[in-house]
């Protein structure tokens, strides 16, 4: 397989179908809906075999890398799409990498989309268990509100790991926060004597190397994620520039507004490179996660305050939920937030500078 | 006027103990005004009317805002910014920045579905309308009966207001309106509209042929349409006129010279309705940083961040200070481009600071949440308050119109 073309003809086939399947009228309706993910789309997406991407080909998967998965979430950021698939992405990773033959054995769940899974960040405040049972409350998990699988970062006898639990087993009960971006929402999971399932305890070998490798697979992804977002609402907003008229004049010929796209524009081209090469990097590479930490952390910045401007280019227009700049500013917050704000991968990115 | 809902939202205060509280009878003594202002408002304002408020629902909201502006009424500071020639108390400037210090110190409601009532009408109607006009009507605002909202912006002509079409054709003793406004504010509630039309399409320039217009808002004829906003709110709406009529007698000022009074009108919007945010705001801010003193205030980063704030809110509150300074002193004399100053500064102000907040809380502050009727640009909601920051950048005179007037008009640059 010829990766390099393969990539470009996938990411094509991504935006081509979501621009049929998920316009922006069904984005701004799905704003008001009060739902944790959209059914209808999500099947749709199993059903092309999206959340095989990463699968390996042996468990039924499609066995793509980290470049894929970029590509399928920029496309998701573009069409601002209320589906989990960072946590299939993740969860892929997560049980694909257990020997565990219980959490393993969800992976066909995954693949086929019937899962789907809710991971908790590796840095979460991690659920004390003895193996058998677990009581406590995993906070602020993503997506939980409309997962059937939650994978909680737990603490055993001192050592860091997760535990796969079904979302609908007894003594799980999860609070439901609506966020700002509506096309993804964060649960508290309380678990009450809740049962650990055979096999569905996950004991990483090399516990640090994976939470990097999750950490850094997560970074990329929310990186694409606003890139995508950030080129989309840069385009929906010099076409709706284009036609907008005021003094007689088409409002993208003021300079004063067209110097602004102008640098949105360039500093997207540089968030392009940066997401592409941080996505390319072989995974036991000693810079993957300085890459992804150091591109999370700056495009999300970068597309938070191109969104941010698309609403004042666009006026009063902009300010109504019946356009969608605000959609893609929304969903770009969050992504500054989650994985560690600004402020914590900096801090790590600095001391990864001055470790190297 | 109590409604159902604001009975049950007076503060269960033992009545019989209750006394009756005059400020205004404190005016000469500073002390003692302000005391006087501060009993009261610890009297009657219920300390959790955040949390009734937030759940009141947009059909209640006019009846928990004029309950507040009938206790307000109650002590003489229903408008506390008005003359005595206009029915209000008459107080100099210098009370006035008391009355809102005071109540942006308590925290108290401000009145947001009364703003275009409460400043953008009795500024236009005690220069330019008729005796008629200010008896008719000012009567209905002081008595919190009356909810007036603003139809300048069409879908055509926002920042260039100037080329609106709505066209008033005159029949006998009426005006006969049709077309469409978009963005009023608070029209969905309003008894009245101030609105601009065109009664001469041929003028030479396309700011002659603007007349202003009382209308009243139960005409047949108008259709009012709420539109959802980015914050999950309607808090203005497109209103369409099919062939309303308007009487000749409520045209304000003369025909053809809306154009001028409109400028009137939004200078309004520039003075003590910006001291109450800015005021307001100096008091949230300086919350955040004990609300944070054990989260981002201990980050280096985010703490240097917040200090650099203090300074630009600083030079806003001290322009608005200066401003009226120069009003009280002689308004004609007042500086016509501080507002202009202030605007620009204020606007960009609240969304960066907004936005800081919303950052330095992480996921804490993605959490949605109603906004909180009455709380302006300091409900604390960190989202809310970052994405209504556009209300001040786009609304009246956007951002960049504002640097358009500073450098072409102020600053004799070249056009471009
Ligand atoms: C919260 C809110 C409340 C409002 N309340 C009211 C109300 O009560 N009554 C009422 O009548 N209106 C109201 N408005 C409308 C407001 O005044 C207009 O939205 C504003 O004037 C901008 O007009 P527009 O929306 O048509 O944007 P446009 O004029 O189309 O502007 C689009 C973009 O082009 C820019 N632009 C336009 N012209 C130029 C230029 N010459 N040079 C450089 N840039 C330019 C603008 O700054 C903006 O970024 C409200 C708006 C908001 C957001």
């Amino acid at each position: 397989m010829s990766d390099e073309f393969d990539l470009d003809v996938l990411a094509e086939s991504f935006s081509e179908f979501l621009e049929g399947e998920w316009p922006k009228e069904k984005a701004i309706a799905y704003e008001r809906s009060d739902q944790s993910y959209d059914a209808d789309l999500w099947s749709a997406m199993a059903g092309l075999g999206w959340t095989a991407l990463t699968a390996p080909e042996a468990e039924g998967g499609l066995g793509l890398g980290t470049a894929a998965a970029a590509h399928l979430h920029a496309a998701l950021g573009a069409a601002v799409t209320p589906t989990p698939m960072l946590g299939t992405l993740l969860a892929t990773t997560l049980l694909g990498a257990t020997g565990a033959e219980g959490a393993r054995g969800l992976l066909a769940g995954i693949i086929d989309g019937s899962l789907r899974v809710a991971v908790a960040e590796p840095n979460a405040v991690p659920v004390q268990t003895d193996g058998k049972t677990i009581s406590g409350t995993a906070r602020d998990l993503l997506d939980a509100p409309g997962a059937n699988l939650l994978l909680v970062r737990i603490a055993l006898a001192g050592q860091p790991g997760w535990v796969a639990i079904d979302a609908d087993a007894p003594g799980v009960s999860i609070h439901r926060y609506t966020l700002a971006d509506t096309t993804r929402s964060l649960g508290d999971v309380t678990l009450d004597n809740v049962q650990i399932g055979e096999g569905r305890l996950i004991r990483p070998t090399a516990g640090a190397a994976l939470d990097d490798l999750l950490t850094r697979q997560a970074c990329v992804a929310i990186a694409a994620d606003s890139l995508g977002g950030g080129e989309a609402v840069l385009k929906i907003t010099i076409e709706y520039m284009k036609v907008r008229e005021q003094f007689g004049r088409l409002i993208g010929s003021f300079q004063a507004l067209k110097h602004r796209v102008a640098d949105h524009h360039a500093a997207l081209v540089g968030a392009r490179e940066l997401v592409l090469n941080a996505a390319t990097i072989p995974d036991d590479d000693d810079g993957a996660l300085l890459a992804a930490l150091s591109t999370k952390a700056h495009v999300a910045a970068v597309t938070a305050d191109i969104a941010r401007d698309c609403i004042q280019l666009h006026g009063g227009v902009g300010f109504t939920s019946e356009f969608s700049p605000h959609l893609y500013l929304k969903r770009a917050k969050l992504n500054e937030a989650l994985y560690g704000t600004r402020t914590a991968i900096l801090d790590r990115v600095a001391d990864m500078l001055e470790a190297a | 006027m109590m409604t159902q809902t604001s009975e049950a939202l007076a503060p269960a205060i033992d009545r019989t103990a209750a006394r009756t509280f005059d400020p205004l009878s404190k005016v000469g003594d500073e002390q003692a005004f302000r005391q006087e202002i501060r009993d009261w408002l610890a009297a009657v304002l219920p300390a959790d009317w955040r949390k009734q408020w937030q759940q009141t629902r947009e059909s209640d909201l006019r009846g928990v805002m004029t309950w507040w502006l009938e206790e307000r009424r109650k002590v003489g500071l229903a408008t506390p910014h008005w003359p005595k020639a206009w029915g209000g108390p008459g107080i100099s400037f210098a009370y006035q920045i008391m009355v809102y210090e005071e109540l942006s110190r308590a925290d108290a409601p401000e009145l947001d579905i009364f703003t275009i009532s409460l400043f953008h009408t009795p500024a236009t109607l005690f220069e330019h309308g008729t005796q008629d006009q200010i008896d008719r009507y000012l009567g209905g605002i002081t008595q919190g009966t009356d909810i007036w909202c603003q139809g300048f912006s069409e879908p055509g002509a926002g920042s260039d207001l100037a080329s609106l079409r709505t066209a008033a054709i005159r029949d006998g003793d009426d005006y006969i309106v049709n077309g469409q406004k978009i963005w009023s504010s608070s029209s969905m509630h309003a008894d009245y509209c101030l609105l601009l039309a065109r009664t001469d399409p041929n003028g030479k320039r396309k700011h002659d042929g603007i007349s202003y217009f009382i209308m009243d808002m139960k005409s047949p004829g108008i259709t009012v349409r709420p539109i959802r906003q980015i914050t999950g709110e309607s808090e203005f709406a497109e209103v369409f006129m099919d062939d309303v009529r308007i009487p000749a007698k409520n045209l304000i000022g003369a025909e053809g010279n809306g154009w001028n009074i409109a400028q009137s009108t939004l200078s309004t919007e520039r003075g003590l309705l910006i001291f109450g945010s800015t005021e307001r705001l100096a008091r949230s801010f300086a919350l955040d940083r004990v609300d944070a003193k054990d989260s981002w205030m201990r980050d280096v980063g985010l703490r240097r961040e917040y200090a650099g704030f203090y300074a630009e809110l600083q030079a806003i509150r001290l322009m608005v200070r200066r401003l009226l300074a120069e009003l009280e002193a002689n308004p004609e004399k007042a500086s016509p481009t501080l507002p202009t100053f202030i605007k620009l500064n204020w606007g960009p102000f609240l969304q960066s600071y907004s936005e800081f907040l919303v950052r330095a809380e992480g996921l804490e502050a993605q959490k949605w949440q109603p906004s909180i009727p009455g709380t302006g640009h300091s409900s604390r909601l960190r989202f809310n308050d970052f994405l209504k920051s556009y209300g001040w950048t786009v609304a009246g005179g956007s951002n960049e119109i504002m640097r358009n007037i500073i450098s072409e008009r102020i600053l004799a640059m070249p056009r471009g």
